[in-house]
This record gives structure tokens, C-alpha cells and sequence, in this order.
């Protein structure tokens, strides 16, 4: 076995977590009944690794193999590395009916044009999710399989969610996509995060969503359950009013856990009390960034315990609205007016 | 501006209500849940945010024999909101009606400013000022005992005994070295 297929299985190892590493290593289905036996996984990773090196010399198994376990172990944990989101716009007539096997051989193709030495791996999932790894080479070297490519797109739908992609391979990737997925173009959707399934949810609206509602509570039954005479809210109507109006901005029962929201300010600096800075013609620029470990929940509540104004302003709505969690805002007009990010790396 | 007076109304038989004022609407409900298993007579318990309360409720609304700020030390917030509250509070209500109960004293990161600031406060007004703990049971039963013992006297349930002149004895009073740095 060469060095790069150790390397490949000592971090592949590592990488998956202990008590997914069986489940793992069945779907893969790679190693003999016996095999599989006599793997102890109460051991140490480090010896795992030693383990697996063996029964791997033993089958004769290729790196080809293991990126199979790599591609299965992405699919099942996929909250880890840095995920962006990419919305394929102009449609052209037949991108709705775009299907599985002519993607497949389409994108195949295309990238092959483009990139003379690239390892490409297409597995449909469950959820209809289509993933892709890329490994990619150049015209002197082959694929490296230690820092591949991995694509998320959801068929029918525009969006596709990459991870671990440099700029020289950016422009390869967009034009592969498009031609196969038959749009014209692709853009920065602005939206990333650790967690591939929240970055999802959010853009596909894959949570509760409440909309506006004359009369928001259910008709009281005649039975009611009071919960104590003696205790009463004096302003529980506008709690609940604040209650609504969070819950309409941000969406109902369990939020997609978004990270960080970004806001870059290019508007002018206005405060009364500080003549100097507020005279100066150039824009303020100025970066202010919301972090927490669920941040749409957090602005949820914050709008429902009446801290943050409600109804909600634009700036913190427009994150579940339009799916994005980066945002330049200038002086044109009122709310944020968003604009392309250019690829800073 | 509406202004909750204490004497506008007619008392009811044998009961007391209290009114609990908190910015974060935590400690209240537990404090409620106690405060309502009394026997020896009935409380009535009214819940809020902050002052004004809404006028809609006027009619209904008991009078309210004591109104009870909780703040709690570890957020600014609580403690302005309280302060905005007091201007809505007829001044018949600081002859004895209004406590003032702070929690998470006991936490380091306070700033020490801010209990002096509420000590000032509760000393310029005469009102007591009680320290609960909001986490355990058995806090939250010992601060129920100690408002129920005002609420008592407040509803004039106690022969003998008034809101003023218990005041008198509970008024929270600013102790002299306030002004002096403390060990840090």
C-alpha cells in the first residue's frame, strides 16, 4: 500500500467517531464476515488504524476503496468542515427535468473536458440528495484524494452546497455544474456554516413556518383547564402579540442551528453627538458578526422576550427570509440592499 | 399616564393580592406556584413585565395591596426596567407597599455598582429590600415566607399592624461606607 492510501485510512480512522465506526465500516462492505469479527473497536484509534492497515494489505484494497468509505462517512456525519451554499439561476427550458443517470454522465464529462486528471464519485442518497466527491489533478500529476471536493445538489431544485473548494477549482466546478444541470449561471448564495443539514433546512424552508393569522389561538373548548385562578397575567396578550411576531420573522418548533450571521456596513456614520465623524464623506466601514452555538433560536427569543424590537426589523428577518447569513448593507434605500460577495481567497 | 393607585378600590374578604414586576418573567411563575398554596387566607397573584399595565385589565384588576420588584443583579436590563417602572406607581403605594427582591447576589461577575445603585434606590424610596435565591426549592419557599410576612400586614390581614408602620422597621437604609472602594 503507498503512502498516500495510509495516510487516506490513518485519517479516515480518525476522523470518524468511535461508536459510528462499525455501522460505518458494515455499509461499506468491504471486509469478510471474519473480518469483521475479529475487529475490536474498544481499542484505541491508534491501533484500529494498525488493524485496519492489515485486513486492507490482506483484500488488496485500492485508495479507489477506501474514498467509497470516505464518501459514506461524509454522507452520514456531515456537520464538520465549513459548508457554502451555491443557487444556480436562469433556467434553461429542460432543467426541470434534468434526472439522475444524465446528470451523472453529463457532469462526468464536462469536468473531464476541463480538468484532464480528476477522480470523480457520484452517489445518489436517500433524500434525493446527489453527492459528489472530487479529487482533483492537474495536467502533470494525478488526483489527490487527501483534499478532495465534496458537492451536495438536490436535484430539480437550484441549490448546491460544496465544501473545501480553492478558487482555482471554483471556476471548474461552476461551469461543470452548469452546463450539466442545463442553467445558465451559478452564484454566491451567501450562506455558510458548519452544519450542511441547517444550512439546507434554512435555504429549503425545511422547518415549521408560521404565517400571519387574524386570530393566531385555537376557539377556546368548554372544558378549558385553567392553570390557577389565583394567578394571572396582567400582559399576556402582548407577550403573546411579541410571541407571534417572533415566531412569523423566524419560523415555529425547532430553528436550523446557523452559527454566525455577518453584517458588513458601508453606510455613513451618523450619531448627533459626534460632529467630526458624522462630517466625513466616506462611508464608516465597520463588520459586525452574531455568533452563537443556534442563532436563529437566539433571535427568536430575543424578539419574543421583547428585547429586540418587534415586529421584527428587516436586518434580522431577512436571515430565514432570503436564506443568507452575509451582508453588505450601504446607504441606498431602506433595508439591506445585498450584494455579490467577491471571493476574497 | 395611568398610575396604579393603592386605595382606589374595596378590599375583598379575607384575601391579599400581590403584583410581581420582573423584566424576565422567570422567577415570578415559581414564585407564584408558591405563593398560592397559602391556606390561611387567598392570594391572588398578578404577573408582569413591567409598568403601565394595560388598561384593559383595569376593571377586573383586585386592588393590589403590594407590589413586589424582583431584579435580578446580573442584567442591567432588569434593573432599568424596574427603575421605569416606579414612575407609573401612584406615591401612595411607597408607604410600605412596594419591596424590592433582588436575585443572583451571590454572583461574581457583578458589577458592584449596580447592587449600590439598587441599595440607593430601595433606601431613597424606604422600601425593603429582600435577596432571594431563585434556583432551589427551598429558595423559593424562604423569599415566598418573607413576602408573604409583608403581604400580610400590607392586605391588613395582621391586628394592630400597618404597611407604614412596618416599613418603618424594613426600610432598606444605605450602609455608611458605600462610597468606600470594597476589597477586590
Amino acid at each position: 500500500m503507498d503512502d498516500s492510501t495510509k495516510r487516506l485510512l490513518q485519517r479516515l480512522i480518525k476522523r470518524i467517531p468511535a461508536q459510528m465506526l462499525r455501522t460505518t465500516l458494515d455499509k461499506w462492505g468491504r471486509l469478510t464476515g471474519d473480518q469483521q469479527k475479529s475487529m475490536d473497536f474498544t481499542q484505541s484509534k491508534w491501533a484500529l488504524t494498525e488493524k485496519m492497515l492489515a485486513v486492507c494489505e490482506e483484500n488488496e484494497l485500492t485508495i479507489k476503496h477506501l474514498t467509497e468509505l470516505e464518501m459514506i462517512s461524509i454522507i452520514d456525519n456531515p456537520n464538520k468542515g465549513m459548508w457554502y451554499a451555491f443557487q444556480l439561476m436562469d433556467p434553461q427550458d429542460d432543467a426541470n427535468s434534468v434526472e439522475l443517470t444524465q446528470f451523472k454522465e453529463q457532469f462526468k464529462s464536462h469536468l473531464r473536458e476541463l480538468v484532464i486528471h480528476v477522480s470523480v464519485k457520484i452517489k445518489k442518497d436517500t433524500d434525493d440528495a446527489v453527492w459528489i466527491r472530487i479529487a482533483w489533478g492537474d495536467t502533470f500529476s494525478r488526483p489527490n484524494h487527501l483534499k478532495p471536493t465534496y458537492v451536495v445538489h438536490y436535484l430539480q431544485s437550484p441549490y448546491v452546497f460544496v465544501t473545501s473548494l480553492t478558487s482555482k477549482q471554483k471556476p471548474l466546478l461552476s461551469q461543470a455544474l452548469v452546463l450539466s444541470t442545463r442553467y445558465q449561471a451559478i452564484k454566491d448564495a451567501n450562506l455558510s456554516g458548519r452544519k450542511l443539514t441547517a444550512i439546507r433546512d434554512l435555504l429549503m424552508r425545511k422547518y415549521q413556518q408560521v404565517f400571519p393569522t387574524k386570530y393566531p389561538s385555537p376557539l377556546p373548548e368548554n372544558n378549558q383547564t385553567i392553570s390557577n385562578p389565583h394567578i394571572e397575567e396582567e400582559q399576556a396578550e402582548p407577550a403573546a402579540n411579541r410571541l407571534q411576531m417572533a415566531c412569523e420573522a423566524f419560523g415555529g418548533g425547532t430553528l436550523p442551528q446557523l452559527q454566525s450571521a455577518v453584517y458588513k456596513l458601508e453606510t455613513k456614520f451618523r450619531d448627533n453627538s459626534n460632529k467630526t465623524m458624522t462630517e466625513r464623506e466616506e462611508p464608516f466601514r465597520c463588520v459586525v458578526k452574531f455568533a452563537s452555538t443556534n442563532l436563529l433560536e437566539s433571535l427568536r427569543h430575543c424578539a419574543s422576550a421583547g428585547i429586540a424590537s418587534t415586529p421584527v426589523t428587516p436586518l434580522l428577518s431577512c436571515i430565514p427570509q432570503k436564506g443568507r447569513n452575509y451582508f453588505v448593507i450601504t446607504d441606498n434605500g431602506p433595508g439591506p440592499s445585498s450584494q455579490m460577495r467577491q471571493p476574497q481567497n | 399616564m395611568s398610575l396604579l393607585k393603592p386605595f382606589s378600590k374595596l378590599p375583598a374578604l379575607n384575601s391579599a393580592n400581590i403584583l410581581l414586576v420582573e423584566s424576565k418573567e422567570q422567577f415570578q411563575q415559581s414564585l407564584a406556584d408558591a405563593l398560592v398554596q397559602e391556606t390561611a387566607f387567598t392570594v391572588n397573584v398578578r404577573l408582569a413585565k413591567s409598568l403601565p399595565l394595560p388598561m384593559e385589565n383595569e376593571e377586573s384588576r383586585p386592588r393590589i395591596d403590594l407590589v413586589a420588584f424582583i431584579i435580578d443583579l446580573t442584567s442591567e436590563l432588569s434593573f432599568q426596567s424596574a427603575e421605569a417602572s416606579l414612575k407609573c406607581l401612584d406615591p401612595g403605594y411607597f408607604l410600605g407597599k412596594v419591596c424590592f427582591m433582588v436575585t443572583n447576589a451571590r454572583n461574581a461577575a457583578v458589577p458592584v455598582e449596580r447592587l449600590d445603585a439598587i441599595r440607593r434606590l430601595a433606601a431613597s424610596l424606604h422600601c425593603p429590600l429582600l435577596f432571594a435565591e431563585d434556583q432551589t426549592p427551598d429558595g423559593v419557599g424562604n423569599a415566598t415566607e418573607r413576602l408573604l410576612t409583608i403581604l400580610k400586614v400590607s392586605a391588613g390581614l395582621v391586628p394592630m399592624a400597618t404597611a407604614l408602620y412596618l416599613s418603618n422597621l424594613t426600610r432598606s437604609t444605605v450602609p455608611p461606607d458605600i462610597d468606600q472602594p470594597s476589597f477586590d
